[in-house]
């Protein structure tokens, strides 16, 4: 489904070139929910950003759904994006434009044929209550989840997430966690996530990369987790891990 | 003390009609600048930052073009700018002085120039995460400027508007030099070559109305539609 091949990628530092990939090859397959761990400055976003296009790699090859995303002409390359949805760590809303204007944004730039009902992406997301109040009205995990609709209203067959959580409390973390998975049951695609935080890839994925400065350290098959998400309150949290051993 | 405003009155009175003309050609003016502003500004200062360096139509020749033009015009003393244009409005419009529409053309160059800096500024606060997800979700350049530059942007282009037109009305002042009357050329003629100084403070007490009227409405509107 995703194919990076021996991906090499240079950013320009203060003292000279700095290796931001150092010849990653990946292989992601179809409906795999698939994770790239590293810390700051591993490389992971670059990586993600690889897959549609958002970066391009100095050397390497990157092969999604048949196309050859560096050989793609602007006008190919629109049509190819139009088919990834993506999240954002700081959820890139329209603060200007309601919370349904922002979810109906993508099928204002593109025709879809397999689009899905905005009544159901809102209930799926559970802001039915808030589709007329704009961004700036609503809570942190609340923008996430206009921006995990946003995504969806287009039925993709990828989903790239660029630290979806790492805004995020503990709590809402776990919501946009539960989301996501529920996201990927219902609709099947293929989920690539880029975080630090271990428990996000712990619930969420089947497998990840490990980057360590632009290198792959390991790959690593994630055990189904079976501790499923807190029911706790914030508060029994803050017990929990606060008070107690 | 009662005496004095009835004669103060009166004069009004009898100004009011050559007052209402210079409004009138002041109005001209404004509108053609206004309508310079709009149509030929903000375009211009979307290329502006379309073409800037790391923006999606990075192209330095035009950048660098637009850019030294808008600096050129910008920098040039307002009436050296009006009297060397002269030849140009003459070789277009037929005549160069003489009445508010010929006067108009040096105001709408440089309301084209300073209106273009403004949408540059404007645009450059646009956050970085809303160009990054119009290209995330396969947007045209055009789809990019209407569709999320603009729409995020709305409120400081408004701002920017306002604050543009009142320096159009400051400029405008001035077109008495080349006959295009207009309020300060009113308030020049009778304030300063009749000595009529009540009328001069008259006039310029509406220009400053004005003024206040326009960057008012100008930031109240932008307030109203700034959902951020």
């Amino acid at each position: 489904m995703i194919a990076l091949t021996n991906v090499v990628k240079e950013f320009k530092g203060d003292d000279g070139p700095v290796k931001a990939l150092n010849g990653i090859t990946v292989h992601i397959e179809q409906s795999e929910t698939f994770g790239i761990i590293g810390e700051s400055g591993s490389g992971k976003s670059t990586l993600l950003r690889m897959i549609n296009a958002l970066e391009t790699p100095d050397h390497g090859e990157i092969v999604v759904d048949g196309n050859n995303v560096s050989s793609l002409s602007a006008k190919a390359l629109r049509l190819y994006r139009k088919k990834i949805g993506m999240i954002f760590q700081q959820f890139n809303l329209l603060n200007n434009k309601t919370v349904i204007e922002n979810i109906m944004l993508p099928l204002k730039l593109h025709h879809f044929e397999s689009a899905l009902d905005i009544d159901e992406v809102l209930e799926f997301v559970g802001l039915s209550d808030k589709k007329n109040n704009y961004p700036s009205q609503l809570s942190g995990g609340q923008k996430q989840r206009v921006g995990i609709a946003r995504a969806l209203i287009t039925n993709p067959k990828i989903l790239l997430c660029d630290e979806p959580t790492s805004a995020l409390d503990e709590k809402t973390t776990d919501e946009i966690v539960q989301v996501l998975k529920r996201a990927h049951k219902v609709y099947g695609m293929t989920i690539v996530v880029v975080t630090h935080e271990l428990n996000v890839i712990k619930q969420l994925c089947d497998r990840t990369l490990v980057l360590e400065k632009g290198n792959v350290i390991d790959t690593i098959d994630i055990k189904p987790s079976s501790s499923t998400v807190s029911e706790e309150s914030y508060y029994e949290r803050i017990l929990e891990v606060l008070k107690n051993e | 003390m009662s005496e004095i405003i009835t004669i103060y009155f009166e004069r009004v009175v009898e100004y009011w009609p050559n007052l209402l003309t210079s409004l009138n050609e002041t109005g001209i003016m404004m509108g053609f600048a206004t309508a310079a502003a709009i149509l030929l500004g903000l375009p211009l200062g979307t290329l502006l930052y379309l073409t800037d360096e790391d923006k999606p139509l990075q192209n330095k020749f035009v950048y660098h073009t637009a850019n030294v033009l808008v600096n050129i015009v910008r920098s040039f003393p307002f009436l050296l700018l009006v009297i060397a244009m002269q030849p140009l409005i003459r070789e277009i419009y037929g005549r160069a002085t003489g009445d508010p529409v010929a006067a108009s053309f040096p105001l709408m160059v440089i309301a084209i120039a300073l209106y273009a800096r403004f949408v540059q500024q404007s645009l450059l606060d646009v956050p970085k995460g809303v160009v990054e997800t119009a290209q995330a979700l396969g947007a045209s350049v055009f789809q990019l400027v209407y569709r999320f530059l603009f729409v995020e942007a709305r409120s400081s282009l408004i701002i920017g508007f306002s604050t543009a037109f009142v320096s159009f009305i400051s400029y405008s002042t001035i077109m008495g030099v080349v006959g295009g009357g207009g309020i300060g050329d009113f308030a020049i003629r009778y304030g300063y070559q009749r000595y009529e100084t009540d009328i001069m403070y008259t006039a310029i007490i509406i220009i400053i109305i004005f003024v206040q009227i326009a960057q008012w409405f100008g930031l109240w509107l932008a307030r109203k539609i700034d959902k951020r």
